[in-house]
């Protein structure tokens, strides 16, 4: 309840600026008053909204799941999600990795990781599906860019980032301009080659950072 | 307290004689900034409406009691809170769009149109006429947003609130939808609309 | 990435890059009515430039200690009143908006009697302005996001200090500086054009800006490419990072990041 008492507190200064008329001392009143009813006015807001906000926000990230580790829409009630926060250090600098592991029956699902990376215009976020042995990628979907429209905001369609699919983790993707023969490379996006190698480079630093760690997970619970 | 244009009057003058936009160039920031689709102009205008009327609403009912020293205070803190309310609740019922309009909504609280009509209206005159007031320089608001909105969404892009307009073979004009293309559409519309005015006045005064 | 760089990166892209005026829209009111000579138009963008360093000071500290879930501040007023462990559920961000609008009100009213009281002479190039500001967008903008960069961030690591969030600030000021100086340069000159009637005022003004914001695009792309080449082994990711040999504990696992370091 102290958010109640709070919104009062915090706007409670301007009062003392009386004027001296015969509204003055009416008015300093008048904005506690209204301080007062706008505070229960907020707080009743958040209390009513705020579960809705929250689940909206977990949710956004929750529901691409099940599509990012190739589990149909309708056995997406069947996963168990458990979200994990794993520190990497690196060139000293400590990285702290959202994952989701997806259970199924006991058994492990996926893991979809959480990362974002510099793109050509701002920050790139993705989410990335891997197998649960880790050994290839089930999935790909960018949560947020402001790449160029048009051109480098092809990288959210799903003609491109579907290319992804089953790509083996053990080796870096390479960004090939016009024609990707090998497996372990990527057509780059015509006239938008930065932002390719941008996300390629953000799903090469999460499986160089965090292929070992989740398989060592993953084989721990298997034995 | 009364003298001043009757509630439809107000309502009336807002949307065209003195629509915000294009006539007293109130609120540029959002006009310029969400006009890249037509939905995130139309929800931006609706969150204008919802935190005009509020506002007008309040302070249309305390005007007997506000004194000079004080008013801008209360305007701030009136729209201020009605500006939270409408940003939670585009995030609780339309998350997406919370999402792309971003900033844009809490920087109603500056937008100089709300405190504009504070000053102008709700502070002089009664209730109704401040709600009716409210309503029509939203929609006056509304209306250009959408207008600035329809270019650029169907140049930029093709599309109308999302779905293909222009044949396939139309090369999207991407600058339309990038910032350079909302100052250059919003300078021609503007343009046009004093050339319109001007000629309905020659006419008139021929 | 040092320190600096980060500073480096986040003051290129606040002033040049992602320019308050031409890429935000922040800030367009004066951009249009305080552009036509170019004394006025650097008097206002001093004045923004000052207030925005200043609000975002107050807007980084309210944040961090006081609005964010958690903020410590918060918790230990809280702790009074209830026991700690709920306390430390407390989140007053529903307040921000209201105290971030009063914040910049206040430091303008601040900012206005001192410059009046200890320097005259400033004050009177650009004070006239500052009761303006109050109402620019681009202060509470920037307030906005420092609180995004604060308290929307989940990793403690990449949450903006002070540093980070006045840098942003003084320069995202310089270049709305830099933009409203250069559009009223050119509106000086366009007084001697001879302009079609409907467009004289705001509307060329507008097509003007459309044309100054194609060039400011030219910068996007900029911040990546010095970010790339700086930290190029790490980031580039291109060349083949060989699979590492597999560490069974899982520890924090500096290997892989090593050998993709020295290569």
């Amino acid at each position: 309840m102290t958010t109640m008492s709070a919104p009062a507190a915090e706007v409670k200064a301007p009062p003392p600026k009386d004027d001296g008329r015969e509204k003055g001392s009416f008015q300093g009143w008048l904005v506690i008053l209204l301080a007062v009813v706008f505070g229960g006015l907020l707080a009743a807001v958040e209390l009513t909204l705020g579960p809705a906000i929250a689940a909206n926000k977990r949710n956004e990230t929750l529901s691409r799941i099940p599509e990012l580790i190739s589990v149909p829409a309708a056995d997406s009630q069947k996963l168990d999600i458990q979200p994990l926060a794993i520190p990497v250090t690196r060139d000293g600098k400590t990285t702290t990795y959202r994952v989701y592991r997806a259970d199924r029956d006991k058994h492990p699902a996926g893991w979809v990781i959480q990362a974002t990376g510099q793109g050509y215009a701002d920050r790139i976020e993705i989410l990335l599906g891997l197998s649960p042995d880790v050994a290839s990628i089930t999935g790909l979907f960018v949560l947020e860019q402001k790449e160029t429209p048009g051109l480098g905001n092809k990288i959210a369609a799903i003609p491109w980032r579907s290319q992804f699919n089953g790509k083996p983790t053990g080796q870096a993707l390479e960004v090939i301009k016009g024609g990707a023969t090998q497996a372990s490379q990527i057509d780059a996006i015509t006239g938008a080659t930065i932002s390719s190698r941008s996300v390629a480079a953000i799903v090469n630093r999460v499986t160089a950072d965090l292929r070992d760690r989740l398989a060592a997970e993953a084989g721990k619970e298997a034995s | 307290m009364n003298g001043g244009p009757t509630a439809s009057q107000r309502f009336f003058l807002g949307i065209l004689p003195e629509n915000p936009v294009y006539r007293q160039m109130l609120g540029m920031c959002s006009t310029l900034a969400v006009t890249n689709n037509i939905q995130a102009a139309v929800t931006m205008a609706a969150a204008v409406l919802f935190v005009l009327v509020c506002a007008n609403l309040i302070i249309s009912l305390i005007r007997h009691w506000l004194t000079p020293y004080l008013r801008i205070v209360i305007f701030t803190l009136t729209i201020a809170t009605f500006v939270t309310v409408a940003d939670r609740a585009l995030a609780a019922f339309v998350y997406p769009m919370s999402k792309m309009l971003g900033p844009y909504i809490p920087l109603i609280i500056v937008n100089c149109i709300i405190i504009c009509r504070c000053e102008v209206c709700a502070a002089k005159q009664g209730p109704i006429t401040a709600v009716a007031d409210a309503a029509g320089q939203s929609l006056g608001f509304g209306l250009a947003l959408v207008s600035l909105a329809a270019v650029r969404e169907l140049l930029g892009s093709g599309m109308w609130f999302g779905s293909r307009v222009l044949p396939e073979a139309w090369p999207d004009w991407v600058i339309m939808v990038l910032p350079p293309g909302a100052f250059l559409t919003f300078g021609l519309l503007m343009g046009l609309v004093n050339w319109f005015t001007a000629r309905r006045a020659g006419k008139e005064g021929a | 990435m040092s320190y600096l760089v980060d500073i480096f990166l986040i003051a290129l892209s606040a002033a040049l890059i992602n320019n308050f005026i031409f890429y935000y829209f922040v800030g367009i009111c004066p951009f249009l009515g305080v552009s036509r000579r170019v004394e006025m138009a650097f008097g206002m963008g001093c004045a923004v430039t000052f207030v925005i360093t200043i609000a975002a000071a107050i807007a980084w500290g309210m944040t961090r200690f006081v609005l964010m879930p958690g903020a410590p501040l918060a918790q230990w007023v809280a702790g009074w009143f209830v026991d700690p462990e709920t306390a430390k559920a407390v989140d007053l961000s529903i307040l921000s908006y209201i105290v971030y609008i009063f914040a910049i009100a206040a430091s303008v009213q601040f900012v206005e009697m001192y410059l009046r009281k200890y320097f005259p002479l400033l004050y009177r190039s650009f004070g006239v302005f500052l009761p303006l500001i109050t109402t620019n967008c681009a202060i509470l903008f920037a307030c906005l996001t420092i609180m995004s960069q604060v308290a929307g961030v989940d990793d403690p690591a990449a949450r903006w200090d002070l540093g980070r969030s006045l840098t942003m600030a003084a320069f995202g000021g310089l270049g709305f500086t830099l933009a409203i100086v250069i559009m009223a340069g050119i509106r000086e000159e366009l007084d001697a054009c001879d302009v079609p009637a409907p467009f004289r005022g705001a509307p060329i003004a507008l097509v003007v800006g459309g044309i100054l914001a194609m060039a400011f695009m030219g910068f996007t792309g900029v911040d990546s490419g010095i970010k790339t080449a700086l930290t190029r082994p790490a980031a580039m990711g291109v060349q083949a990072v060989s699979p590492p040999p597999a560490p069974v504990v899982a520890t924090p696992a500096a290997e892989p990041g090593k050998q993709g370091a020295a290569k």
